[in-house]
């Protein structure tokens, strides 16, 4: 849930979602759901002269599980209290092995 | 008074007719006793042949079952019949009224029903259509005893359905009689209708009501001779055909007719007086002074439903179709006839002993509501016209049907017994019980909650918390939360009520219970008892295993070759172990603040026990976990020999030094001021000093080391800081005399020792400003800076990070000022002539440099020239 939690509050921020298939698309964030499927809007791909079929989308829906990597805004994160969250996300997990 | 001799009241008769038997051709040959000759083939169009009928039986599935009196309600979903609907209020309370005014009835009609009486409802049901209480003497089955219990209210039917007049619906008994227009043979009975209505009327006029009495005055006689008792008519109807009413009407007409057999004679006087409803021999009819009841009734209610809206939808859907589509209806004999019998309206002269042959009863009386078998029966008359081929094919055709009506009618026999309501709720029970059994993951609270979600809550509550709830306290998030929940539960309510609310509150739970089967540790193995093996189980996730090696978790640990190595021992420390105490601070922290959270509020008064109770509960549970993080910080723990404190080591990570700010908040002044004095005593073996050397060079710390050195200034210095402003001029100067005891000399060539000086001396120098302090404190202070200074004099040169070009030095001009404000005259010519050489050496730098760079290195210069009554602008 610590993904998820994380993603919920970079809504309505700008993100780079780079997907298994190398495209990176950038849009703002307008959800994210248990699987951390994304739905981007005003979405413009980063090479955009390579995939020139992509570039009439205005907004996205990704599947999670396509999605390598999501390069966030770094303003928008509380370090932190990620790193908070983070422990206590493992707290739980390891709470629950045993 | 009525059309073609028909007796009008007889007309109304069988309201449910659910086992009557119909021929759909009936009328054909009523018709050719009028002397119209018309033959079947003639008029039948055979379009009923062509009618899909295949799935009829599962019009129950569709348009729901009409097998309990519950289901009244659920008729008007269908709302075919828009009158009804309206007066169904009106005819469910008949329902109950009537019902609490015949119990007996219902004990005649379980009599009645034991009997089984395939006919039993035929006349009866006639009967009380005109005259409601007259069912009483009525066997009924089971379910249907509504319809034949309270026809008349129900079969109030919106007669301007069919086109008529509203002035001729002022007599209550005719209306049936327009239903009767679908039947191609009764398009005369449409005709008649208007007429009919009239002469129902006149029946119960006194006129009628003698002449009938007239009429019937043999009865008694017959009845004695045909119907052994009075409750039991059914016997002699189910002898009799079920018809046998319009037969009796056609008789009525035409008293000569010769297909009339006895028993239909001898049973016509009888059912005279049911409709009639006057001349009831039976005392036990409690109901028998109904009909004058029935005469007031009022005109709203004249036009009698042909149905009772709890009826069978089919029905319904056939009756309404019948005023929009005469035409289809008359395309459907079979079915129409069925209906008309249903509704009790005479159709046609039947033969009577012929045509309902007594194999046949029980499939009758169940496909009621189905198609009836032998609603496909062509008149005798007619089927005499087949050939003996033919008829042995019609008769095979219709031996089959009736069975496979009988199958389908076993099989649906219980359809629609729930409804979707009650699935639901069912399901909703089963799933209930199993978030119980799984155990209720939601149960746990918010906290629960909160921790699956805890990044999103607090990122939450600190962005955008504000601009929501401006007056909530930040820290109190349990609030938040409650009230997200609880706007986002409200906003559905409002905008979903009743089923889909369900739906979504079934939808939680599902979810609710898929987690808890998650969270629920699986057992990865079965062993059936008395069994050999062990049934392993596997998924995606977890794949069988297929060795089962047991691993002893210390042992493996030690064995693994890896772990030596990847126990990083630095400066003969062990790292894991730091790092895993640091891991432990935070989650004692974490706690802490957890705790925090519910500190139940300060008891107003002394009166609520309970508040102070909880209060000091809460008070000793943060005092218990205020000694954990003492305890996890290892404040007192004597370090080994040759290592460094480990409290220090804690601080060499950056995670130890970012916990800095969070453990002073948690800890009382006490401990902050133990905090800092240990690290004061070990502030030469800190990293961030030790290995932080300033260099005549160029500089030479690598980068993370700069970073360290950054982070430790920005979050334990600052913490240092603050404590370091409360404490008393007595502290201040024990601290520096801690200094003194160390490597001054390590101290102060590192950025962080020569902000920590600086930190002390502009305290006392503060303290001075401020005129605080006790002249003893002065003058152990003024002691210990002697010793200091003399201390710090052979370093002073080499305080200075890199050589004059870097520029990065004004920290240590800085250190310097505050030394030449408390220093004495004599300290600080020393300390100038200490410095000098680097005091001349940016002076002289700054006139090679741009005036933009140049000048705040001279300003920095300056910083400390003027601490000491001088000024850069001399050397120039």
């Amino acid at each position: 849930m610590l993904f998820f939690s994380f993603f919920k509050t970079l809504i309505d921020h700008e993100v780079t979602v780079e997907l298994k298939n190398d495209i990176q698309i950038r849009g703002i964030l307008k959800s994210v759901d248990q699987y951390l499927n994304i739905k981007l809007e005003d979405i413009s791909v980063v090479e955009e002269i390579k995939y020139p079929h992509m570039s009439a989308v205005k907004s996205a829906f990704i599947r999670g599980s396509v999605v390598r990597y999501v390069h966030l805004p770094a303003a928008a994160v509380d370090i932190p209290l990620l790193e908070d969250a983070t422990r206590r996300e493992a707290s739980i997990h390891a709470g629950k092995a045993k | 008074m009525s059309f073609f001799g028909f007796d009008t009241p007889r007309h109304n008769p069988a309201a449910t007719g659910f086992s009557q038997v119909h021929n759909p051709f009936a009328g054909l040959s009523g018709q050719d006793n009028e002397g119209e000759a018309l033959e079947f083939e003639d008029t039948y169009d055979g379009l009923g042949d062509q009618l899909e009928e295949t799935n009829d039986a599962f019009n129950d599935d569709t348009f729901g079952d009409d097998s309990a009196a519950v289901k009244g309600p659920v008729g008007k979903d269908f709302d075919f019949f828009g009158q009804t609907a309206k007066v169904s209020n009106a005819i469910e309370e008949e329902h109950v009224r009537f019902q609490r005014q015949v119990p007996t009835a219902r004990v005649a009609q379980s009599a009645a029903r034991v009997a089984q009486q395939p006919f039993s409802q035929t006349v009866p049901a006639a009967a009380s259509y005109n005259y409601p209480t007259q069912s009483v003497s009525k066997p009924a089955r089971s379910g249907y005893e509504k319809y034949s219990q309270e026809p008349v209210e129900e079969l109030q039917v919106d007669a301007a359905l069919w086109g008529v007049a509203p002035k001729k619906h002022t007599a209550p008994a005719p209306a049936p009689a327009p239903t009767a227009v679908p039947a191609p043979t009764q398009t005369v009975f449409y005709a008649a209708a208007p007429s009919s209505a009239p002469a129902g009327r006149k029946i119960l006029s006194l006129e009628e009501v003698e002449a009938q009495m007239r009429a019937q005055a043999k009865r008694p006689l017959h009845q004695a001779a045909s119907s052994p008792a009075p409750p039991q008519p059914q016997v002699q109807l189910h002898q009799a055909h079920p018809q046998m009413h319009y037969e009796q009407s056609y008789q009525y007409a035409h008293p000569v007719q010769p297909q009339v057999n006895a028993q239909a004679d001898d049973l016509r006087p009888k059912e005279h007086s049911y409709h009639l409803g006057q001349t009831q021999p039976q005392p036990v009819y409690p109901a028998q002074t109904q009909p004058v009841m029935i005469l007031q009734r009022p005109q709203s209610k004249h036009a009698p439903s042909p149905q009772p809206p709890i009826q069978h939808s089919v029905h319904q859907r056939q009756q309404s179709a019948t005023p929009a589509q005469p035409t289809q209806i008359l395309q459907n004999p079979n079915r129409l006839s069925g209906d008309a019998a249903k509704l009790g309206i005479p159709s046609h002269p039947t033969p009577p002993t012929q045509i309902n042959p007594p194999t046949h009863p029980v499939h009758r009386q169940q496909d009621s509501f189905h198609m009836h078998p032998s609603q496909m029966m062509v008149h005798p008359s007619l089927l005499g016209q087949f050939s003996e081929e033919d008829k042995v094919a019609y008769l095979d055709q219709e031996a089959k049907r009736a069975k496979r009506n009988h199958k389908i009618y076993q099989m649906s026999r219980d359809n629609g017994i729930m409804t979707p309501q009650d699935k639901n709720f069912i399901t909703r029970i089963q799933l209930q019980q199993l978030v119980a059994a799984t155990g209720n993951p939601n149960e746990h609270g918010t906290d629960e909650a909160f921790a699956e979600d805890f990044y999103y809550q607090v990122h939450n509550q600190i962005q955008g918390g504000h601009r929501q709830h401006p007056s909530q306290p930040l820290n109190n998030f349990a609030q938040t939360y409650l009230f997200q929940t609880g706007s986002r539960q409200g906003g559905l309510r409002r905008q979903h009520r009743g089923p889909e609310n369900h739906m979504q509150r079934m939808e939680q739970q599902v979810q609710r219970a898929v987690e808890a089967a998650k969270n629920k540790p699986k057992n990865k193995q079965l062993v059936i008892e008395g069994s050999l093996g062990k049934i392993s189980f596997s998924n995606a996730k977890t794949p069988k295993p297929l060795l089962n090696i047991k691993r002893n978790d210390s042992a493996s640990e030690a064995n693994r070759p890896g772990s030596a190595h990847r126990t990083h021992t630095l400066n003969g420390r062990d790292r894991k172990s730091e790092l895993r105490s640091i891991e432990l601070v935070y989650t004692t922290l974490m706690k802490m603040e957890d705790h925090d959270r519910i500190m139940p509020p300060r008891p107003a008064n002394d009166i609520d026990t309970k508040a102070i109770h909880d209060f000091i509960a809460w008070n000793n549970e943060a005092q218990a976990l205020n000694q954990q993080l003492w305890k996890a910080l290892r404040v007192h723990d004597r370090p080994d020999s040759n290592n460094v404190h480990p409290f220090i080591a804690l601080l060499s990570y950056s995670k130890g030094m970012k916990a800095m700010q969070r453990i002073f908040r948690r800890t009382s002044q006490e401990q902050r001021i133990t905090i800092l004095t240990l690290i004061v005593v070990n502030f030469d073996t800190l990293d961030v000093v030790r290995n932080a050397q300033a260099t005549t060079g160029e500089m030479q710390l690598n980068a993370a080391m700069r970073e360290n050195v950054e982070l430790f200034s920005a979050s334990v210095m600052s913490t240092l800081f603050n404590i370091m402003n409360e404490l008393e001029l007595n502290l201040v100067a024990g601290v520096l005399g801690l200094v003194c005891s160390r490597n001054v000399d390590v101290i102060a060539k590192s950025r962080i020792g020569v902000a920590m000086l600086t930190m002390i001396l502009s305290r006392a120098e503060i303290i001075k400003q401020s005129s605080g302090g006790t002249a003893d404190a002065w003058h152990s202070w003024d002691a210990t800076y002697m010793q200091f200074f003399n201390l710090l004099e052979p370093t002073l040169p080499h305080v200075f990070p890199g050589t004059v070009n870097s520029g990065d030095d004004i920290y240590v001009w800085q250190f310097l000022a505050a030394i030449g404000i408390e220093a004495s005259p004599d300290q600080q010519s020393r300390l100038v002539l200490a410095v000098k050489d680097r005091v001349m050496d940016t002076v002289t730098l700054a006139k090679t440099l741009p005036q933009d760079l140049a000048t705040p290195r001279l300003q920095n210069v300056n910083l400390f020239m003027r601490s000491i009554g001088l000024d850069v602008e001399l050397l120039q």
